[in-house]
């Protein structure tokens, strides 16, 4: 069995052969992403060959490790993670270049962590001024390079748009609801109870529904999430989470909600509140 | 009187109710389209970008899109074998190179440099200003280069002006001298990005700029198919003759984009689009059933007038159908300007062209609006006109008066 697979260490793209021969001596060890080990049978012991060549000679053998589940990344989700781990030296062993003694000692990228990272960029300009040729760059994105944020923001727009929406169809409920309590509202005018004291139990009415629906919605969000993570884990085979509900977020939405609720609540009752007691009763 | 009216009669009686319901349509159905425009948006956006570059299809070295960098050898001789294929009418070689502008280490512009044997008018981009690249061994500059708009603003450039430029060699600690290039143009690049530095020069230009690979390199040969024969039989014709590429036409290319680099978009569309429908449906259904149930008196007085079932049902159908039809048509203009703000704000994303948009108008989705809410309307008004229709008529008629 043949596959195309990337090898970490050093990101390149290899070819990958699968020999069993478990009796093999002391081999290097490699690990292998859950997707890879799925698609070519693989299991902890057994030996595979490598080669960067693509008509598949010389190959480097390797025995299997482990198999590890590749850390989800958000720009890849529909990338199959065909990938392997191996040490630096191995990789450089079978990658290097005879001809080229530099071979041996070359690398794609180069982590590192500095002492103090709010120098990053300080160190950015100093990379540049003395090695020409290489560039650093921070892992960290800024707010402007970050395509999540963009995301994040298109998100929220989604979402004031759909509280508008539903804003509009709660005042209509809410205008509906009111008129047919027109008449008890009149009756309730009529005993001697204040508009002062109708409208403070229609708020109080209002927030505990509301409260109540905001509580009802993030439960039925916490109960969606699991839902739609598993169907796109599923449909993309990652671990990434796709959808998470956060304090913080199930703390906005009651921030929103509630008081749009209530505000909803007492602006239809103040549609029957604000009118003439004898026209309630359409007299 | 017929159904309408009486729906009609109602919708007028109640108008604060029923605009409130309309202008919740319109928000939620805004959405509705918006994610219908979105679901094929980014594709046919893409598409559109591919097929009005003038080449129908893109042969590069290594298999899978958009790897562009693996170098195609010998790229005069490809090009000269695959124009005497029958199925082919030009094929252009395209280099891609990175590159710096010199300055202060703070003030370096990293900037994309293509070479390109395109002879004709190029499509690629959009004079602005100047002239286009002159085609080779017709001028002795020995770097003409047309510069996007962005890098002539921040640079203060205009035809006729010296950039210099250094080619990076990728992995290497050294750098190459750097030449002095005359801009002869300003234009709009269709493939860069907003906000990037990219610069085109001739072919014969930047192999001599870059001497670290070898000459007549290409890492990209575009082709343009007969239009008797078109791009998917050139693309086969291609890798027949030369087994060692990979030969796409548009479609393939738009089809591998499609199942991976848009994969986000269009499942948030369908998501999007299933979560506004079922919101859609549960808001006008209870409106409705909560109407119904306010007039369940009056319906009971129309039945006992002699209304039939039938008529009432039709009558509740018509009102659901004012709501959502009202609401509908005022969500095609209403989502226009959302797509619109909404398409602003998604491409503020990184690395995508500037010609690339989210949210593209097409006819299908207008179609596919309207019938997913007349079904809405449909199935929202079941159960109130079920509600209405086993309505024993005597017993609510004297609840009514007794209440």
């Amino acid at each position: 069995m043949v596959l195309r697979v990337t090898c970490l260490g050093v990101a390149c793209c290899l070819l990958f052969g699968v020999n069993a021969f478990p009796d093999e001596p002391v081999l290097p060890d490699v690990l292998v992403t859950r997707q890879l080990a799925a698609r070519a049978h693989l299991a902890v012991g057994d030996v595979v060959a490598f080669t960067t060549d693509q008509g598949g000679a010389p190959a480097t053998r390797f025995r299997v490790a482990g198999i590890y589940e590749p850390t989800p990344d958000p720009m890849r989700f529909t990338a199959q993670r065909m990938e392997a781990r191996m040490h630096l030296p191995d990789l450089t062993r079978m990658t290097m270049d005879s001809t080229d003694p530099a071979s041996a000692e070359s690398v794609d990228a180069i982590n590192l962590r500095l002492v103090d990272p709010a120098a990053a960029q300080a160190f950015q300009l100093d990379v540049r001024t003395r090695v020409p040729g290489i560039t650093a760059y921070p892992t960290a994105r800024s707010p402007d390079r970050d395509p999540f944020a963009v995301l994040d923001r298109f998100h929220v727009a989604i979402s004031i748009v759909t509280v508008l929406g539903g804003t509009a169809f709660l005042l209509a409920l809410m205008i509906i609801r009111a008129e047919e309590r027109r008449e008890i509202i009149g009756l309730l005018r009529l005993v001697g109870i204040s508009r002062r004291s109708l409208l403070a139990a229609v708020l109080l009415e209002g927030l505990f529904i509301a409260a109540i629906g905001a509580v009802f919605g993030i439960v039925l969000a916490l109960a969606g999430q699991g839902i739609v993570n598993r169907i796109f884990q599923a449909r993309y085979d990652t671990a990434l989470v796709f959808v998470r509900v956060t304090p913080s977020i199930a703390l906005r939405s009651i921030v929103f909600a509630v008081p749009l609720g209530v505000a909803a609540g007492l602006a239809a009752s103040w549609t029957v509140l604000g009118r003439d007691v004898l026209s309630l009763f359409r007299r | 009187m017929t159904s309408f009216a009486l729906a009609w009669r109602t919708a007028t009686c109640y108008r604060a109710r029923s605009a409130l319901a309309t202008a919740g349509v319109a928000i939620i159905g805004a959405l509705l389209f918006d994610m219908l425009l979105l679901s094929r948006g980014l594709v046919d956006s893409f598409a559109d970008l591919l097929n009005t570059s003038g080449f129908d299809v893109r042969v590069v070295a290594h298999e899978g899109l958009p790897v562009l960098r693996g170098p195609i050898h010998g790229g005069g001789r490809l090009a000269a074998d695959l124009r005497l294929l029958p199925e082919v009418e030009d094929v252009t070689l395209v280099r891609i190179e990175d590159a710096v502008i010199p300055g202060p280490a703070d003030d370096l512009k990293n900037v994309t440099v293509i070479g390109t044997t395109e002879q004709g008018p190029r499509s690629a981009w959009t004079l602005l200003q100047g002239a286009d690249l002159p085609r080779s061994g017709t001028t002795p500059d020995r770097c003409p280069l047309i510069v996007t708009r962005h890098l002539a603003d921040v640079r203060g450039l205009d035809p006729g002006a010296t950039l210099n430029i250094r080619i990076a060699v990728p992995g290497t600690a050294s750098a190459l001298p750097q030449i002095a290039c005359r801009v002869v143009g300003i234009a709009d690049f269709a493939f860069a990005t907003a906000n990037e530095y990219a610069v085109a020069t001739t072919m014969s230009a930047l192999e001599a700029a870059d001497t670290t690979r070898g000459p007549d390199e290409a890492d990209l040969v575009l082709v343009r198919s007969r239009s008797s024969a078109g791009g998917s039989a050139a693309a086969r014709a291609i890798v027949r003759v030369r087994p060692d590429l990979h030969a796409y036409s548009n479609e393939e290319v738009v089809s591998q984009f499609n199942q991976n680099g848009f994969a986000y978009f269009r499942q948030v569309s369908v998501v999007l689009s299933s979560v506004t429908l079922v919101f859609a449906f549960l808001l006008v259904g209870t409106l409705l059933t909560v109407a119904t149930n306010q007039r369940l008196g009056e319906i009971a007085a129309l039945r006992a007038l002699g209304i039939s079932r039938f008529r009432i049902a039709a009558m509740l159908l018509w009102e659901s159908a004012l709501l959502v039809g009202a609401g509908g048509l005022l969500a095609l203009p209403l989502g226009g300007v959302l797509a619109w703000r909404l398409d602003r704000l998604l491409r503020q994303m990184p690395g995508l062209p500037e010609r690339l948009h989210f949210f593209v108008f097409n006819s299908s989705a207008i179609v596919e609006h309207m019938v997913l809410l007349a079904a809405t309307a449909i199935v929202a008004a079941c159960y109130p006109i079920w509600l209405a229709a086993r309505l024993p008529i005597a017993e609510t008629l004297r609840r009514e008066v007794i209440g």
